[in-house]
């Protein structure tokens, strides 16, 4: 009986083309892997790790990051952290300090939000 | 009432009131303010590294602001991005956990003696103006936080405003932590891929002492277990792993990952396997089709050994057997 099952259930697995590897620690799945087939990611979340690396990986150093840095810097994301990043590197929020316009009569309604306290805006960062 | 201005009624309004906003000037209180966290006054742009540091040094990390700007700041954007706060955390050993996105877990987090580092926007207007700071308290009296803030020290800011600024992050806040020491409000779900994201990072012996711990608090959650029993069977210890994946599955019988690793440590201890047939598996397969690689692999595994196993009639080894 449980020959019969494992035997279904290992041609199933070769219909599927999914294909066997046979590397000491084959079969095992790692936590990291797990998760990723939870979240419906598997295989093709990896292949996309690969490419996002090199994509955001390019695109720090177009935004003037040093390109050892940047090395180390995709290396330290994971590859969700990457598949975020990668299309919107230009657009995600970016915290460090915007410039301002404001002019007259803006600049003195703002100036009294400040003073009293319904507003940072002019607080040094 | 006419359609006057709010900037008018203001301006009546301040011109009949006090003008200083006593608020502002709060005094340190060590009984709702984390006093002892370093305090590094941000150069420009640069509020990303400076609120890192502070945050990692709350932790025992010493790092100057200047020193991370290379692996976190990000010229063209002038700021710092949040993924790379998070990564940056890690490689400085530490874990960077994004909390539940609410101002009473944020509380908590205070109450428990965690600094969180947080994403503002104190722009105006229609104008961003991202910004990273590091509350580091709350007086429940006068309904203020307090802030490791650009070039404040203590930034006291009433908590209905900092609501504001930090609803735009979508309330994003992050404890950055030891890793055996979990924020006070850390979720198993969310801890056990934060300290995966952090592992290549760490020495082995914190990586030992975040999965005894979390064992120690999430003692019968599902994906600790079979975490916990990864990393011991990745060690080499292969008895240990056999029982993290037994106490998982009684949880969860059906846990397919847990029945395949399972299934593979006691190939690995010379056992034979019947791990796989249990009823409710194939149904797993088609929920984690990802998997199936790997589980194919333990069946050809298992197929192999079944043969070889019922030629000796088992081995007697007592971790075969579940007590």
């Amino acid at each position: 009986m449980r020959f019969r099952q494992l035997t279904a259930a290992f041609t199933l697995m070769c219909f599927l083309g999914l294909g066997l590897q046979s590397t000491a620690s084959a079969g095992v799945i790692g936590t990291a892997d797990y998760l990723a087939a939870e979240a419906r990611a598997g295989h093709l979340a990896d292949i996309n790790a690969a490419l996002n690396r090199d994509d955001v990986r390019t695109q720090l150093i177009a935004l003037g990051v040093d390109p050892v840095d940047a090395a180390g810097r995709v290396a330290a994301l994971s590859d969700s952290e990457l598949a975020d990043v990668a299309q919107q590197i230009d657009t995600l929020p970016a915290g460090g300090d915007g410039l301002l316009a404001v002019i007259g009569i803006v600049f003195i309604v703002l100036l009294i939000l400040e003073i009293t306290g319904v507003t940072d805006i002019f607080k040094k960062i | 009432m006419p359609d006057w201005p709010k900037w008018l009624l203001l301006l009546i309004a301040v011109a009949i009131s006090a003008c200083t906003a006593p608020w502002r000037t709060l005094a340190e209180d060590p009984r709702y303010e984390l006093t002892t966290v370093p305090f590094f006054p941000q150069t420009i742009h640069q509020c990303g590294p400076a609120a890192l540091a502070t945050v990692l040094g709350a932790t025992g990390i010493a790092v100057e602001p200047e020193a991370l700007a290379p692996e976190v700041y990000l010229p063209g954007r002038r700021g710092s991005l949040q993924v790379e706060m998070l990564a940056t955390a890690r490689r400085h050993g530490r874990l960077a956990y994004v909390i539940e996105p609410r101002i009473e877990t944020l509380l908590a987090e205070i109450s428990a003696g965690n600094p969180v580092l947080v994403l503002q926007d104190l722009g105006a207007l229609g104008i961003r103006r991202w910004h990273y700071a590091a509350v580091v308290g709350f007086d429940p009296v006068s309904d203020v936080l307090v802030l490791r803030s650009g070039k404040d020290r203590r930034h006291v800011v009433r908590r209905e405003r900092f609501l504001r600024t930090w609803q735009a992050s979508d309330n994003w806040g992050v404890v950055v932590s030891r890793a055996d020491t979990p924020p006070a409000t850390a979720a198993a779900s969310g801890y056990v891929p934060t300290l995966l994201a952090a592992e290549p990072y760490l020495p082995a012996a914190d990586i030992d002492a975040a999965y005894t711990m979390m064992l120690a608090r999430w003692p019968a959650d599902p994906l600790v277990r079979f975490a916990a029993g990864n990393h011991a069977y990745g060690s080499g210890h292969l008895a240990e792993a056999i029982n993290d994946y037994r106490t998982l599955l009684k949880v969860d019988p059906v846990h397919i990952a847990g029945l395949n690793n399972l299934a593979n440590a006691l190939l690995d201890s010379g056992c034979a396997v019947d791990a796989l047939a249990k009823p409710g598996v194939q149904k797993s397969w088609l929920i984690l089709l990802p998997l199936a690689t790997a589980v194919a692999d333990t069946l050809d595994k298992a197929l192999a050994a079944t043969t070889s196993v019922s030629a000796t009639e088992g081995t007697g080894d007592s971790v075969c057997t579940a007590e």
